[in-house]
């Protein structure tokens, strides 16, 4: 038996003040080591290299961690929200506005580049980082060129969708920096573009409220 | 500034003169009376290896012709074949090199702050070998074993000429 | 300001990355580098023997005993600076036993700062890059990026 307040393995800090007996609103404006983060990601992405087959599976396990942040996210940015404003988004524009500036900001200090709706597939949308944050010491060696580790940020964002109750069929992550016809050596060689992709049931319902409103 | 030591190398890689000015750092073989750092954990357990091997004075020689005759051949393979190696810093202290047109070799060991000393060892050379050792008729053409340069006359014009050039 | 060149040595003495920047020295064959990355691996190494001066005259906290010596006080340095009639070599080794040789011209200033900056590109660009593997051949895109930005700017 153990003494009472020693469970092995859980401890507690000595003022008995857990990290859930904290203010939510508490750390809204503190700072990570952006080095401590990458030194965890470069972990994250050898554990997920550890039992994959091909660069997609990699990918979508790097989704697969990123998504339960994106749930959690969405909880904690609308309870940190003023409380008149505090409501989950019911259109796909404000949607989409939450993400590109709320959860950005809280992520990564400043609004997504860029955000577009597909031209050819209405259910599209494409959100635009020059440089993402997570990729910003990753270079990738040439016989993976073809993966984009901010498929842990196309997580999130999947997250955040499917918590708000938009399900989509998927959102993934595509490097845009240096495309065939484009220029060698562009402005912004990192640059990404996510692309989310909702169902048939989530446009339908756009419609219609479309309709009625 | 201080002068730690001086060695010259005849052309067949043999050391000819060494001389010192500092006693040598302290080998940790057991005969060394003065407390060091960390002693009280060393004397308890004596697989702990000593920090710095005691080296024989030739051993010290070998290790330095061998160091210089490769960094010479490193620099001339990087810098082509009329590159000179000069001198080389550590934390500690700074190895000044001069090769003479016979390939004797000059070194010297000082301290970090000394600027170069390619023009001392120059002197050296010149107006203290030359004069004392090469036109010495006692003395033979070769010196094996350092026969011959360890002159009266050599060892006191290098004296002087270190206090002269080199105020300590 | 002219650098020439940089070499990455990892602690077993193999060359892990070598960029030429600026033409002025030889060209040598891949195999050449490599064995001049091993004998300098060496060479740093007995210039740290050759010590003419006790640790204790340089560390002045060795007369007093410390119950936890910190291996990285008393060890001697090998060589920071190698100076020929061409070029200087700065030599920078991390407390990992990484060395870092930069390539310049003989007379130039502020080489340290310089180094410096490379070895934080270095755990910037290589060691926070997860497709890195430790004491491997560096290849890196961003730090050649990066790196190229940096010596670039300065000359």
């Amino acid at each position: 038996m153990t003494a009472q307040g020693q469970t092995p393995g859980l401890r507690y800090p000595s003022n008995k003040k857990t990290i859930y007996d904290r203010n939510l609103s508490r750390s809204k404006n503190s700072e990570l080591s952006r080095a401590a983060f990458a030194y965890l990601f470069v972990e994250m992405i050898s554990y997920a290299q550890k039992r994959v087959k091909g660069i997609a599976d990699l990918e979508k396990r790097l989704n697969n961690q990123g998504y339960p942040l994106g749930l959690k996210l969405l909880e904690l940015l609308l309870a940190r929200a003023p409380p008149n404003s505090a409501l989950r988004p019911t259109r796909i524009l404000p949607l989409l506005q939450f993400i590109a500036q709320t959860l950005w900001r809280h992520l990564f200090n400043r609004p997504a580049d860029a955000l577009e709706r597909s031209e050819n597939d209405a259910s599209q949308y494409m959100l635009y980082d020059n440089d993402p944050m997570v990729n910003q010491y990753i270079s990738l060696p040439r016989e993976m060129s073809q993966l984009n580790c901010a498929a842990f940020v196309a997580g999130i964002i999947e997250g955040v969708c499917d918590g708000a109750g938009f399900a989509t069929q998927g959102v993934s992550a595509h490097s845009v920096g240096e495309e065939p016809g484009g220029e060698k050596g562009s402005m912004w060689p990192g640059k990404t573009v996510f692309l989310i992709k909702f169902r048939e049931e989530v446009l339908e319902r756009e419609e219609i409220l479309g309709r009625g409103g | 500034m201080a002068i730690y030591s001086f060695y010259i190398f005849d052309r067949h890689t043999e050391c000819i003169y060494t001389r010192r000015w500092t006693p040598r750092p302290m080998s940790s073989s057991g005969k060394s009376g003065r407390p060091q750092s960390g002693s009280s954990i060393t004397s308890n357990g004596d697989s702990v290896p000593p920090t710095r091997k005691a080296l024989s004075k030739e051993d010290d020689a070998k290790l330095i012709f061998g160091l210089v005759f490769s960094l010479r051949n490193m620099v001339q393979k990087l810098g082509g074949e009329d590159d000179t190696f000069l001198s080389y810093r550590t934390a500690e202290y700074k190895l000044h090199y001069y090769e003479t047109p016979t390939r004797m070799k000059f070194v010297m060991l000082t301290d970090t702050k000394q600027n170069n000393l390619r023009v001392a060892l120059h002197q050296i050379w010149a107006n203290l070998f030359v004069e004392y050792v090469v036109k010495n008729p006692l003395a033979p053409v070769e010196h094996p074993g350092g026969i011959g340069v360890a002159n009266e006359l050599f060892e006191r014009g290098l004296d002087a000429f270190v206090t002269a050039v080199l105020p300590s | 300001m002219v650098v020439f060149a940089l070499f990455i040595i990892s602690k077993a003495g193999g060359l892990i990355y070598n960029r030429e920047f600026h033409s002025g020295l030889t060209k040598l064959t891949s195999n050449d580098y490599l064995m001049l990355a091993g004998s300098f691996h060496g060479m740093h190494a007995i210039t740290k023997q050759l010590c003419p001066v006790p640790a204790a005259a340089i560390n002045p906290t060795s007369g007093v005993p410390s119950l936890a010596p910190s291996p990285f006080t008393s060890r001697p340095s090998g060589i920071e600076v190698l100076e020929s009639s061409h070029f200087r070599i700065q030599c920078f080794q991390t407390l990992t036993g990484t060395k870092f040789l930069l390539f310049t011209e003989p007379q130039q200033p502020n080489v340290d700062s310089v180094l410096r900056r490379i070895y934080e590109l270095y755990s910037d660009y290589v060691m926070k890059n997860p497709f890195y593997t430790v004491e491997m051949p560096i290849r890196c895109e961003k730090f050649d990026r990066s790196l190229d930005g940096f010596v670039k700017v300065r000359s």
